[in-house]
């Protein structure tokens, strides 16, 4: 239907004079005066994006020199020494990181995340404990079992009276 | 008693009631959006959408583009109306047309009846 089309073309021309108007009056008034400094910015600053992104261009930016905005180089290993707190050892600080993930787990064997069961890293540390349990007076077998929720005959026997408390 | 013969008055209501009857469909319609004060609410929405999508940033930077060249104060208003009609005409998304036709087509619809 044109009517329709009609209508909002004349909609549409009254806004793009709103718009022409609002221009004209920025730049009577020299409120865009910013904006050009603005716009010269962005222009410059998406030309030096452009260079830098650039792997083939000049052979300043392939090397370790490429400088920043205040004139420094920096190596791609930072270099300066220092003393380690954990162990005492002179490190170099882009060393660091990795240095300090083996040097704290000291007192264990390098990543022992990987255990000989699938049941967790809790079992481990319960079966260094004495085989003794001191929890369960009703437990005959080892700690594995302790662990569980026991089988039936020891909540049993717990309860006393033999009835399995249900919920 | 006399009227005073010297008051010239414009011609009665009845001629402009003639008139009247000769308003285009388009022309009546036109005053039933405006009336209803869907024109207004038609022009809201098409300028909310129009900025939401970048269109009126596009005509601003034309505009100082236009302006750049020309000089700030050589430039008027029906210039910058001329450059940014015909780009402005052809640069709405199309989903906003679509909506905007749609609504102006339901409220013909509804003021047909």
């Amino acid at each position: 239907m044109q009517l329709a089309s009609h209508f909002l073309g004349d909609i549409l021309d009254s806004i793009i004079v709103d718009v022409a108007s609002e221009c004209h009056r920025i730049a009577r008034l020299g409120l865009d005066r910013n904006l050009e400094e603005e716009e010269e910015e962005m222009k410059l600053s998406a030309q030096a994006r452009v260079r830098v992104a650039d792997p083939s261009s000049s052979s300043e930016a392939n090397s370790k020199y490429v400088v920043d905005i205040f004139g420094q180089t920096h190596p791609a290993v930072a270099n300066e020494i220092f003393e380690c707190m954990n162990c005492g050892r002179s490190i170099m600080a882009g060393k660091f990181a990795p240095h300090l993930e083996k040097c704290m787990g000291k007192g264990r064997r390098a990543r022992p995340k990987a255990t000989r069961s699938n049941t967790g890293a809790s079992q481990n540390r319960y079966s260094r404990s004495s085989p003794i349990s001191t929890y369960s007076p009703y437990s005959s077998s080892s700690s594995v079992n302790r662990l569980s929720n026991g089988t039936p005959g020891v909540a049993g026997e717990e309860y006393g009276d033999g009835a399995f408390a249900e919920t | 008693m006399r009227r005073a013969s010297s008051i010239n008055r414009p011609p009665t209501p009845d001629a402009e009631v003639d008139q009247e009857q000769e308003l285009s469909l388009q022309e009546i319609i036109n005053i039933k959006l405006i009336e209803s004060g869907e024109k207004e609410r038609l022009k809201e929405l098409l300028r909310e959408r129009l900025i939401e999508c970048g269109w009126r940033d596009e005509m601003k930077a034309q505009c100082r583009a236009f302006t750049r060249k020309r000089g700030r104060n050589n430039v008027t208003v029906d210039d910058l109306v001329d450059v940014i009609t015909p780009k402005g005409r052809a640069s709405v998304p199309d989903s906003v047309k679509a909506e905007l036709l749609q609504r102006i087509r339901s409220f013909l619809v509804s003021a047909a009846l």
